[in-house]
């Protein structure tokens, strides 16, 4: 019944090569008529501030130096006049090799912590490429135009690709395809990086530290690369092509009818980067290769929105999700951080839901809390069959029977439900027991296996959720 | 209008052969299901009345035999066991559409009658069946009456209007909105003085917006009220009552807050819809303004038992800001 209310979202991206950082301003409204329940939705998303791109400040080739980091983000957030306190929602994605760093993890954690009220940490390969691929403006225009668009977000470190089919997730993969897998120094080649290493080896070629830096011996890598990054496209790789390979193989199962690249590599398809300049790696040889290669020229190119900050952009204001606005949460609860989800399928009728519920519980302790340290989880409860005010009595006593395996009672009981009925099933939970406090959202879609966080209440009754991964591939 | 034939011709019961356990299941829920007549197996329609001797079924009734034989059925996608088809809402009609994946994402947006198809320049069958039995069913909403078993077991008493017949009602809106003098009584007579929340139901338009979800929006509503520790007086039903009918009430009763369950004018989209209005110290003389209203509350707009919950609150904010209405909202600022 309020006008509107705005929320400050940032987004930080720290890459192989690259870090960044985007500050958006959300507008909130109730978007329901004045007779009806209300429903928050962000109408608007306005970018407040860019920060230049930073070279990701690393100690040695395993560590990354986290006070620069840290300075480097206070810094940005004084030239764009907010506090970290102002922060109100947004992500920190952790990409490329810098995710392999030993001290990634943590870096990420204590970043979340530092840089704002709710500021979410993510990694992993396939989430870099669906966030990426909101960012470029892959995902918007294959629902637009009603098309199957591939986004290839080429990096320093890797190539991360989603596939949109009208709007919606088809599948994604990542190749160690990037710009800074070979560095040079002087004209040089300083470094090449374990992945290439192997291609190499199975191209019969030889490229190793303190050779010429010339481009007719990059050549045939970067062709190499382009091809394979091709034949992904297609779902052709060979055995041997599967070398350049981050972890699955491409799973979409739709023919893609155009691509886009965006990332720092694609920068230099579309000219803004000339040389190899500040960054002396074969970002440059890269985009040349993939530009001529035949192959990829069979797509329709797609350019992309944004390039370099594509994923930050994503970070930044595509990540977070609103919950139903008839929810029931205790603040002092808020936030949660990094809540693994596990699912309660109810198949669309109650009945053995006492087994169904006792048995989802129980296995979420064994994954989640294997050593019943009191590691919490959300339970997300799907395939609800139409509920009366009896039967949401029902659930809530098989809820509270089946919690009763946690150990530890000071946790609060965290429900995700996919149909508009928080409210109503976190105010049974209360009524039935005050021992534990309960925190109800709705109307947001998860899976199994994804992370949850969730912000603080907001003046719209509304939560801010966001749904990630957090994978740190090796 | 016979109530009652209306009432036992809209009792579709559909049934397929071999299959009469489904019987019970269609004439429980209520609502008419249609089966897929395009389905390879040999199934028929059947309409009759259930109501009063369900075991009396091989005779007099209806039979639509399947007009597609099985070879020709281009239904071999749907492999589920049951053969009911979705809602006509989230299925496209159309026979070979240009762009499927686009015309079944707006289908499922609206309940509105869209991508369904034609039959040369007529509806499809199943369309026009369906377009006619949801203009019975919102008939049937108005005319029909709600049972006494569930208000007993709500432990709501009914009083009346000085409306006596539904034509009546229907005529003469302004006798829907007065008690008759025998409701002023038992009012005065059964219900706590000067609740801070008075709760009353009416059938309004709609006896069947009553009948589906009154028990739980009212239950709901109650729970979240005695969580909020908000105290609410003796609850009743008024029969044939329009909106303004609380206005009595707030003068006899003199509650705080008044929330009144009424049926909403049915449409061919729903005709169960429900409407809880809130008033702030309603009395003779209120003006429309101050009077608001959640609407749309039933399994396809918004649940029921999940408005009950909602409500609560929206109580709460009035008996904060004494008031309701547009005067809430310029309260609230």
């Amino acid at each position: 019944m309020k006008g509107h209310e705005q929320i400050i979202s940032a987004g930080i991206d720290i890459g192989t090569s690259t870090t960044k950082l985007i500050l958006s301003r959300f507008t909130l409204v109730n978007t329901a008529g004045t007779t009806q329940v209300p429903r928050i939705e962000i109408t608007n998303k306005e970018i407040m501030y860019k920060s230049s791109i930073y070279r990701t400040p690393l100690i040695n080739d395993t560590l990354i130096d986290m006070k620069a980091v840290l300075k480097l983000v206070e810094q940005e957030y004084q030239k764009a006049g907010v506090r970290p306190q102002d922060i109100q929602t947004g992500a920190i994605i952790i990409t490329g090799e810098t995710a392999t760093k030993q001290n990634a993890e943590e870096m990420l954690h204590l970043l979340s912590e530092k840089a704002g009220e709710f500021l979410v940490a993510t990694a992993g390969p396939d989430l870099e490429g669906i966030i990426a691929g909101k960012g470029s403006g892959a995902q918007q225009r294959s629902k637009e135009m009603g098309k199957t668009i591939a986004n290839i977000d080429i990096g320093g470190g890797t190539a991360n690709i989603a596939v949109y089919q009208a709007g919606q997730l088809c599948g994604t993969c990542t190749l160690h395809i990037g710009g800074r897998l070979i560095e040079f120094e002087n004209d040089k080649v300083k470094h090449v990086s374990a992945p290439v290493r192997r291609l190499l080896k199975q191209l019969g070629l030889s490229v190793k530290a303190g050779d010429q830096a010339a481009f007719e011996f990059i050549c045939p890598v970067t062709k190499a690369m382009a091809r394979i990054l091709g034949n992904t496209l297609k779902q052709q790789l060979t055995e041997e092509e599967k070398v350049l390979l981050l972890g699955h193989p491409p799973d979409w199962k739709v023919p893609i009818d155009q691509i886009m690249f965006s990332g720092g590599v694609s920068e230099c398809m579309y000219g803004q980067e000339s040389s190899s300049g500040p960054y002396m790696d074969i970002g440059v040889y890269l985009a040349k290769a993939l530009q001529d290669d035949p192959d990829l020229r069979s797509w329709e190119w797609i350019p992309p929105a944004e390039t370099v900050r594509a994923t930050v952009l994503g970070a930044g204001t595509q990540t977070t999700h609103i919950s139903g606005a008839t929810i029931q949460v205790d603040p002092v609860r808020l936030p949660l951080k990094n809540l693994p989800v596990h699912q309660l399928d109810m198949k669309r009728n109650l009945e053995d839901g006492s087994n169904k519920v006792m048995n989802a519980i129980q296995q979420a302790i064994q994954v989640y809390d294997p050593s019943l340290e009191g590691k919490n989880f959300a339970l997300y409860v799907t395939g609800l069959p139409f509920l009366r005010f009896r039967d949401v009595q029902q659930l809530g006593k098989w809820l509270l029977e089946g919690y009763k395996l946690q150990p530890h009672p000071s946790n609060p009981i965290v429900i995700v439900l996919q149909d508009d009925l928080a409210k109503v099933l976190g105010q049974t939970l209360q009524a039935m027991q005050s021992d534990r406090d309960v925190i109800c959202i709705d109307q947001i879609l998860v899976e199994q296996g994804d992370y949850l966080d969730i912000g603080n209440k907001l003046q719209s009754e509304v939560v801010p959720v966001v749904i990630k991964t957090l994978a740190f591939h090796s | 209008m016979n109530t009652e034939l209306i009432e036992s011709i809209t009792k579709l019961i559909i049934e397929k052969i071999g299959k009469p356990s489904e019987e019970k299941l269609a004439s429980e829920s209520g609502m008419v299901k249609l089966w897929d007549h395009l389905s390879p197996e040999n199934q028929y329609i059947v309409t009759g009345s259930d109501s009063h001797d369900g075991a009396q079924n091989s005779n007099g009734l209806v039979k639509l035999w399947d007009h597609v034989k099985a070879d020709e059925s281009k239904s071999a996608g749907y492999k589920e066991e049951n053969t009911i088809l979705p809602e006509l809402e989230t299925r496209i009609g159309v026979s070979s559409p240009c762009h499927p994946e686009a015309l079944q994402e707006w289908v499922t947006k609206t309940p509105a009658r869209i991508g369904i198809g034609r039959a040369g320049l007529r509806p499809k069958i199943e369309t026009w069946l369906r377009f006619r039995l949801d203009h019975g069913a919102a008939v049937d909403a108005v005319y029909g009456s709600v049972q006494q078993e569930l208000l007993k077991s709500l432990n709501l008493f009914t009083v009346r209007t000085m409306v006596d017949q539904k034509e009546e009602y229907i005529r003469r809106p302004d006798l829907g909105r007065k008690l008759s003098e025998e409701a002023k009584r038992t009012i005065r007579e059964k219900c706590q003085y000067k609740p801070k929340v008075q709760i009353i139901a009416s059938d309004g338009l709609s006896s069947q917006a009553i009948e589906k979800n009154l028990e739980d929006v009212y239950l709901s509503f109650l729970q979240s009220l005695d969580q909020l520790g908000i105290e609410y007086g003796t609850s009743f039903y008024i029969e044939k009552g329009r909106v303004a009918s609380m206005d009595e009430v707030g003068e006899i009763l003199e509650p705080e807050v008044v929330v009144l369950f009424i049926g909403e004018r049915p449409g061919l989209v729903s005709s169960e819809s429900l409407s809880a209005y809130l008033c702030y110290k309603p009395r003779k003389g209120t003006i429309e303004a101050d009077r608001m209203v959640i609407s749309n509350i039933h399994s396809g707009g918004i649940p029921p038992v999940e408005a009950g919950a909602y409500l609560g609150s929206v109580v709460q904010k009035i008996l904060k800001y004494q008031a309701s209405g547009v005067s809430l909202v310029r309260k609230e600022g």
